[in-house]
């Protein structure tokens, strides 16, 4: 491969891995923005979403490396098993919002985060205990089919990951800027006592925001698994906490510096795997997320979160 | 002087009570002690003395966790990255790991015994033969070190934030320590690291004179924990955890402060790290990874954050669940199993079930019991009812005479403000506003709310940075000085809204007060010296005596948490917090807001009397005949302006003070 080549398939790379760093950054960007909690749960609900849609897609008789369906029954069935992974996750995601955060919601000080890292911990072990320590392999239903972009090379799985988060993106940014719900949200964001006065009900809004959140992290999971073709109990962390950074690097509460973030962290993660080495692409990372924490603590794009008095 | 003082030893609670309780806790302190040197020789186990050496490198590290996350409320998701330099530390000094060349500048320490000259093959190496014992110090002061390199940038962040931050840096640290090898040997872990020696006789690979080693630094740092805790650094670091910006306005230098906590906490984790190593004479990268961090955390939410014998009774606990218990509860279910044929139950394996309890645990006891299984603070006693029902007696003043204030000569110009104006994006909250009071003054600031009252206040105290304009107090410029550099300076203040620290004592808010007047650093927190005591104990005597201010409504509850205290004594508790710190000049924002008319009048008879001691007081508030009875110059605010100065009945005649009251267009009746 040419040298431009290389960099250019290292971006098309880094854009898919930007994707799910993207989905899963929303998650932490809503929660954060609205309730200035840092959800260490969504690490793994994220895993556990991969899982799902493995199921899912086993269960409709797609497993391994074979190409069974093409045409529409393959879109349908991976349709589904997105829709069935997004509403499951959503809903693992509001399960844990409803019986271990909201007691704690008004609890001062570092409860509600010490306790999502205890739920954090419970997903991973249920996996671990319940699947098994081994690397599962994901199915790959797509087809073989590539594009040839001087002299890199597109897959489709690729454009279909793009395309569909970008969809999702999109709808969710349609959602919170534009209906009822997410005007609520926004309201709630900026200032909670506020909204509740002026009639927005908090706690629909804290739910709705960890159902999408939770959802997109599912769908982040199942692309994950299509990706990589595999998928394993321990994909949460790593996943989990680029995705972190790339929450704050675009502005953590900020839905589109999510977005963006999350493609950057993707890029650089591709880039530097490529152009450094890959045991130093998460000192790389995790260096940015210190730096970015210390010197501009509101991000690239984004604005402050609203400090609680 | 006034003629309230009253002799006040009547209200203190029993002293019985606390002394039978210190001997009970000495009796068993001394308990626990004997149990632990005994174990050993009752168990002689070697697996078993194993495991409870293992237990006590957890209790050390939750210890040292403890300091960061109980006392200071800094969450430290990457504890163990200290944990690994510690470790490291010793491991690379006592290992073969490193062989620089021999050469003749080595001689000096080779002649310390710290390195020895080795021939490998026919070419002179160094071989460093650093000692346990030296490294143990050594080590720790290395991963303090490490603590104020990590905290320096951080600290400032808010606290879920730093949680992240630390949790970057727990990455860093072993995929740095992965990838150095030439350093650390990599994955493949140090080897062959020095058993430690003492008397000539190394330790070997029997796990006793270890398992001693750790019971003696666990009573090392649960000494040095306790008497950190119950000194002017301990009180820092909770009010800190309680209310970051009050504790910044009482005079507490924030950063310095959690720096320390980090730092004390990374300290511990080394001197565990290097025992460890010791101990195990391998290290490895895994050994140091988030799930490490996690556990101890664990550890110390179990035990009770906060709380000393909690935090090592959580690690002991967790230790001999992972140890002991599970493999045991493990063989109780295979043998059922084995009874009644179920090949399912033959299967089961608890010990990887840990991390499983450990999530549960960590969920459970943050949803239903959130101070742990030792909580830090125990309930003090209600008030008895003689003494909830006590003749309410007016406070007095006797010794205040150590008030900053004495030293002041009343006529001169104390503070003088030149067109401070403040800006939060388009909104202007102070406008060039000017402002002079003499020293011994009562100065009123009022004007309708949002008039920039309490912006005034905090740009004066440090808390918030004016846009343009300058403060001068007692003849030095002040404008942007840091808030607690400000209290030092001789200003005190209140805050509209009480920011006490709830869940410290009365006595403790007030003590709190007094930290910038306070010497005692870490190390002399730790020995206790004579001078600490002293220190301590004058501290105490100031403290009752301002509290004595207001008679019998605090001094009976010297011990209560203030946040059980009622709206008006959490007011007098808080202007007894700033008078602690011997101000020239206090800030009293609203002081008699939310009060009944007979306590407003009591209070403002006491803020009369503390200004005839020679305190001069700026105070806002809304009461006018509160400020007409103690101000002798008011000046009125409104939308960041001045609109008015001059004697409260002046100030009641403007028309444009009028105005701004009652609203713009109405013409006044």
């Amino acid at each position: 491969m040419t040298p431009s080549a290389l960099f250019l398939q290292q971006v098309i790379n880094g854009l898919s891995l930007g994707a799910m760093y993207s989905l899963l950054a929303l998650g932490f960007t809503l929660v954060y923005g609205i309730l200035e909690l840092i959800n260490f749960s969504h690490f793994n609900v994220f895993m556990v979403g991969s899982f799902i849609a493995m199921w899912v897609l086993q269960f409709f008789g797609l497993s391994g490396q074979q190409v069974i369906l093409t045409g529409w029954p393959l879109l349908g069935v991976l349709g589904a098993a997105l829709l069935i992974t997004m509403l499951a996750t959503g809903l693992l995601g509001v399960g844990i919002e409803r019986f271990s955060l909201r007691p704690l919601r008004n609890v001062p000080g570092p409860v509600a985060m010490i306790t999502t890292i205890g739920i954090s911990y419970i997903l991973f072990n249920v996996i671990l205990l319940t699947v098994g320590a081994e690397t599962k392999n994901f199915p790959n239903p797509l087809p073989m089919v590539k594009w040839h972009v001087g002299g890199a090379v597109v897959e489709l799985r690729e454009v279909l990951i793009w395309a569909i988060s970008l969809v999702l993106m999109l709808l969710l940014q349609f959602f919170v800027q534009r209906s009822r719900l997410g005007k609520a949200m926004r309201a709630t964001a900026q200032d909670p006592e506020a909204a509740r006065m002026m009639g927005v009900e908090v706690d629909r809004v804290v739910i709705t925001a960890f159902f999408l959140g939770s959802a997109l992290a599912g769908a982040g999971g199942m692309f994950f698994g299509l990706y990589y073709n595999f998928t394993s109990f321990l994909i949460g962390y790593t996943a989990g906490l680029r995705a972190f950074t790339a929450a704050v690097l675009g502005g953590i509460g900020s839905v589109p510096g999510a977005m963006v973030g999350g493609v950057m962290i993707g890029l650089i993660e591709s880039l530097s795997g490529q152009y450094i080495a890959v045991r130093w692409s998460d000192v790389i990372i995790f260096s940015i997320l210190v730096l970015i924490l210390v010197f501009r603590p509101a991000g690239l794009f984004g604005r402050l979160a609203p400090t609680k008095s | 002087m006034d003629t309230l003082a009253e002799p006040r030893q009547t209200d203190t609670p029993p002293p019985g009570s606390s002394s039978r309780r210190r001997a009970a806790e000495a009796a068993g302190t001394v308990a626990v002690f004997a149990f632990a040197m005994l174990f050993p020789v009752l168990i002689q186990n070697q697996a078993d003395i194993d495991s409870a050496a293992n237990a006590l490198s957890y209790a050390l590290l939750a210890l040292g966790l403890n300091i960061v996350v109980g006392f200071a409320g800094l969450l430290d998701l990457g504890y163990a990255a200290f944990f690994a330099i510690g470790a490291y530390a010793y491991g690379i000094l006592s290992s073969w790991q490193l062989t620089p060349p021999w050469s003749a500048s080595w001689q000096p320490l080779a002649s310390l015994g710290l390195v020895a000259r080795v021939m490998q093959g026919n070419a002179a190496v160094v071989h460093f033969t650093f000692s346990f014992w030296l490294m143990l110090p050594l080590s720790g002061l290395i991963a303090a070190g490490f603590g104020v390199l990590f905290g320096a940038p951080t600290l400032r962040l808010k606290g879920d934030y730093l949680a992240i931050v630390t949790l970057g840096f727990g990455e860093i640290v072993p995929i740095v320590v992965r990838n150095w090898s030439s350093l650390t040997n990599g994955a493949a872990g140090l080897n062959g690291v020095a058993a430690p020696m003492l008397f000539g006789h190394s330790f070997g690979i029997d796990a006793t004179p270890y398992y001693y080693v750790g019971v003696g630094l666990t009573v090392l740092l649960i000494f040095v924990s306790i008497r950190l805790r119950d000194s002017r650094i301990g009180r820092a670091w909770m009010a800190i955890r309680e209310d970051e910006v009050a504790a910044h306005a009482m005079g507490i230098d924030r950063t310095r402060t959690k720096l320390l906590a980090f730092a004390v906490g990374a300290g511990f984790a080394g001197m565990t790290g290097t025992y460890y190593v010791a101990k195990l004479q391998t290290a490895t990268p895994d050994m140091f990874n988030f799930n490490v961090s996690v556990m101890i955390l664990v550890m110390v939410v179990l035990g009770g954050l906060g709380s000393v014998w909690g935090v090592v009774v959580g690690a002991m606990l967790l230790q001999l669940l992972q140890s002991w218990f599970l493999p045991d509860l493990t063989g109780w279910i295979h043998a059922l199993g084995r009874a009644v044929g179920s090949a399912g139950l033959q299967s089961v394996q608890l010990a990887q079930a840990s991390e499983l309890i450990f999530g549960i645990i960590l969920v459970t006891m943050m949803l239903y019991r959130r101070d742990g299984l030792i909580p830090a603070r125990r309930r003090t006693p209600a008030l008895s009812l003689a003494q909830q029902h006590a003749e309410v007696r007016r406070g007095g003043i006797t010794g205040l005479g150590a008030l900053g204030a004495a030293a002041a000569v009343p006529g001169g110009p104390l503070l003088e403000i030149h067109g401070i104006t403040k800006r939060f994006g388009g909104l202007v909250a102070l406008k060039s506003v000017d402002l002079a009071l003499t020293e011994g003054d009562i100065l009123a600031v009022i004007g309708p709310n949002g008039s920039g009252k309490s912006t005034l206040f905090n740009v004066i105290t440090g808390l918030s940075k004016p846009d343009d304009g300058g403060i001068v107090f007692a003849g030095r410029d002040i404008t942007g000085l840091a808030a607690h550099l400000v209290t030092r300076a001789g200003v005190a203040r209140t805050f509209q809204n009480i920011r006490l620290f709830p869940e410290l004592t009365v006595l403790e808010n007030v003590l709190v007060g007094e930290h910038c007047r306070l010497r005692t650093g870490p190390l002399r927190a730790v020995l206790r010296t004579p001078g600490t005591r002293r220190e301590e104990r004058e501290a105490r005597e100031w403290a009752a005596e301002v509290l004595g201010i207001f008679g019998n409504r605090l001094l009976p509850r010297l011990s209560q948490p203030v946040r059980e205290l009622s709206y008006a004594n959490r007011r007098r508790v808080e202007i007894a917090r700033a008078i602690a710190s011997r101000p020239r000049l206090l800030l009293l924002d609203e002081p008699t807001a939310g009060m009944n008319p007979a306590e407003t009048l009591e209070l403002a008879e006491q803020i009369g009397s503390l200004n005839r001691l020679g305190l001069s007081i700026l105070l806002i508030e809304h009461k006018l005949d509160v400020v007409t009875q103690l101000a002798g110059k008011v000046v009125v605010l409104d939308h960041g302006e001045k609109i008015a100065e001059g004697s409260p009945r002046e100030v009641r005649q403007n028309e444009q003070v009028l105005r701004a009251y009652l609203g713009r267009s109405t013409q006044v009746a």
